[in-house]
């Protein structure tokens, strides 16, 4: 392919923010700027090796593109496709920005636009529906899992390690059972928290960091609590059906780290 | 409160006898209800359940499940309760229920509470201590978390109506699956005060949802319907009597769940049977898979036994079975077949089969989509086409089907292990006796095989 100026172009690689923010911003720019979306990606980082024969941009965020394209995607897709690709690009995974890019590209150009997910011969769909499961099923674990700990003064403190950016999906859900408490959920691999106080809305708190060993103490029956639950957890077990395997298959191990049942000293 | 005070036990104590006796129901789900929070308690509800923990056997802990108390004035032969058993007693008094079901719930180590007991002095005086702590949870605690409660046979119905007003689920135990075997096994209950509340719980049901048709913020009557569970393996029947007592429960009581519950060897009494195998997992797994047929694929079950053959295949799932008594109907073309008949391909369940009726609309599917959606191909490569060609070239012949199938292992539940002829000896199914002929089939299949 041969560039305007003459000059011998493959590829042009947008590179954006890791964010939805940072991603629906280069979408709004890869459509506004017209890249031709079949030789356009888009990248949540830069590559170890760069191409040859690539252009590399820099997209910068913006919020207002980014109301844009969340408005498009919920008019055109629905409910249900913004959802997914809220949570696939939650993931980890290096190609989730160009997968929503292109799922979207090919979404727009469908008569029934709603369906967009149920196209899973489309491989792009295909990668953010499985992004999107991914995501989906460690937020549905989370909420199981997640523990809380009190501590002193009653405010209760949770410690997560997930391996999707799921802890803003987490905070609706834990408002909404407990309004009345005060919880802090933090994630340690992202440094991030959500702060909910008693009765009020929650926010989710970045860039700061916190000493645990300087600040939390645990209240004085915290550890009598997650006695008796450790003991429950051992006597509901029946003997003669026994089976690691399985215990093992339906809360894998990475979950078990922050799982009081499982660390009792 | 009257209660006989177990002296003067911790609650760890009291925790460890109430959760130990409660371990055998097996009804541990959170479902069937969704339901915010109003901003003034604790606690919301999610239609698919929440699963908190797994505990050593695999299954989920969902609920805080115990009994109330474990005395029981009953002798029924397989419960480990029973009367002239000498185990520990205990009773907890409600305000111990709820400090506990509280604290649990705010550090999310569960759902909700599972509350069952054993029959202290009546049923009556049982089923109103058990309306007396839901009562303090859901008024003093503003508990609105999820709450299973088991219905006490034999419990005034003017009580069983007052505890069905505040709780989500309730559930009464069939126990076993004939009135024969409950005479039987449990000589004190009687077979018409399970059905009768199951009947009564089934009707407040109804008469709610008209009124709340009306009236839209009236109080809602057991929201999340009701479960029942039935001992399998204690006495004789068979599968097709225990499907017929499943589908009937179903169609005519709506029941949400009927659970399947392996005997479990805990007393010795000379009417119970000797499983030297262990509990019949493997039976207990195909009466799931049946009943799964019933709720979700449209199966009937005329369609899957009879009574000339009472029994599963012990070889091959209800759903392959059913197909190789059927191979008039196959092959199906993916691209044209009606969901309905989608679902008794094998190797196609639910999920993917509502896939497959979405993603053909943009086109036609091949195997290799298939595969992406999350058909097992191995399983299903002899069921269907796909633009009318076959994955590979097969015969459309039960043995040459079977043979092949048996050569993928079927993915059982981790603990029955592999299905090798070598341990079929083992297993104390009703199954083995009467189905030597299968086995029989079986062996030469293999021997062809090899």
């Amino acid at each position: 392919m041969i560039s305007p100026y003459g000059k011998r172009i493959d590829q042009y690689i947008l590179i954006c923010q890791d964010s939805l923010e940072g991603v629906f911003s280069a979408i709004y720019d890869a459509y506004a700027d017209k890249y031709d979306a079949q030789i356009t990606r888009i990248q949540t980082a830069e590559d170890d090796n760069y191409r040859l024969f690539a252009t590399y941009v820099q997209m910068q965020p913006d919020q207002e593109k980014t109301k844009k394209v969340a408005r498009t995607i919920l008019r055109e897709f629905g409910e249900e496709t913004y959802t997914d690709i809220c949570r696939a690009l939650a993931s980890e995974d290096a190609d989730k920005a160009d997968a929503v890019y292109h799922a979207i590209c090919s979404g727009l150009k469908m008569k029934n636009k709603s369906e967009l997910m149920g196209n899973l011969a489309n491989n792009d769909v295909r990668h953010v529906f499985e992004l999107s499961r991914y995501a989906g099923r460690e937020i549905m674990h989370m909420n199981g899992f997640l523990r809380f700990q009190e501590l002193e003064g009653g405010v209760l403190f949770s410690k997560i390690g997930p391996r999707n950016n799921i802890i803003t999906f987490l905070a609706p859900h834990f408002s909404d059972r407990l309004p009345l408490e005060n919880f802090v959920i933090y994630d340690e691999i992202r440094q991030l928290f959500i702060i909910h106080p008693a009765r009020k809305q929650w926010t989710l708190v970045t860039g700061e960091y916190l000493d645990e060993n300087r600040i939390l103490k645990f209240s004085e029956r915290e550890k009598e609590y997650q006695e008796l639950f450790t003991f429950f957890c051992q006597k509901i077990a029946i003997k003669d059906r026994i089976n690691y395997n399985l215990q093992r298959n339906m809360l894998p191990l990475h979950y078990r780290e922050y799982m009081i049942e499982f660390n009792i000293s | 409160m009257d209660i006989k005070l177990t002296e003067e036990m911790s609650i760890m104590e009291k925790l460890g006898i109430l959760s130990d006796a409660a371990k055998y129901d097996v009804a541990c789900t959170s479902s069937g209800v969704d339901r915010k929070g109003d901003g003034k308690g604790i606690g919301n509800s999610v239609a698919g359940g929440i699963c908190h923990s797994f505990s050593a056997d695999g299954r989920c802990i969902s609920l805080l499940k115990i009994l109330f108390t474990n005395e029981c004035i009953y002798d029924c032969k397989y419960c480990i309760n029973r009367k002239s058993n000498d185990v520990p007693r205990a009773s907890f008094t409600p305000d111990e229920v709820c400090d506990l079901t509280m604290q649990f719930y705010r550090r999310n180590y569960i759902e909700g509470l599972f509350l069952s007991s054993g029959i202290l002095y009546s049923p009556n005086y049982t089923m109103e201590l058990i309306y007396q702590t839901i009562y303090k949870l859901r008024n003093e605690h503003h508990f609105q978390g999820y709450i299973h409660v088991k219905a006490i046979p034999g419990a005034d119905p003017v009580l069983i109506q007052k505890v069905g007003m505040i709780v989500d689920r309730m559930s009464i135990n069939l126990e076993l699956p004939t009135a024969e075997g409950l005479r039987q096994l449990a000589p004190n209950k009687i077979r018409k005060n399970i059905l009768g509340p199951m009947k009564q719980i089934q009707m407040g049901i109804t008469e709610n949802k008209n009124e709340l048709m009306v009236y839209r913020n009236a109080p809602k009557f057991v929201p999340a319907g009701q479960s029942t569970q039935m001992i399998i393996g204690a006495t004789p029947e068979s599968d097709f009597q225990i499907m017929t007592i499943a589908e009937n429960l179903y169609q005519k009581f709506d029941l949400k769940r009927v659970f399947y519950s392996a005997f479990v060897h805990v007393n010795e009494d000379k009417d119970l049977p000797a499983l030297p195998g262990g509990p019949p997992l493997l039976r207990e797994h195909r009466l799931y898979q049946a009943d799964f047929l019933l709720r979700f694929y449209g199966f009937t079950t005329d369609e899957l036994l009879s009574e000339s053959k009472p029994n599963f295949n012990v070889l091959l799932d209800p759903k392959c079975d059913w197909a190789l008594r059927h191979l008039d109907i196959f092959p199906v073309e993916i691209n044209r077949a009606d969901y309905q008949l989608l679902l008794r391909i094998p190797g196609i369940g639910v999920k993917s089969a509502q896939r497959i009726v979405r993603a053909r609309k943009n086109g036609n599917l091949n195997f290799e989509d298939l595969k992406k959606i999350g058909v097992i191909l191995k399983r299903a490569l002899y069921f269907i086409t796909c633009n009318y060609k076959m994955m590979y070239q097969t015969k459309i012949e039960e043995d040459y089907i079977v043979r092949n199938l048996l050569t993928v292992k079927e993915k059982l539940p981790l603990q029955i292990g592999d299905l090798s002829y070598s341990q079929l000896s083992m297993f104390n199914d009703s199954n083995y006796n009467g189905n030597t002929n299968q086995i029989q089939l079986f062996q030469e299949l293999k021997a062809g095989v090899m």
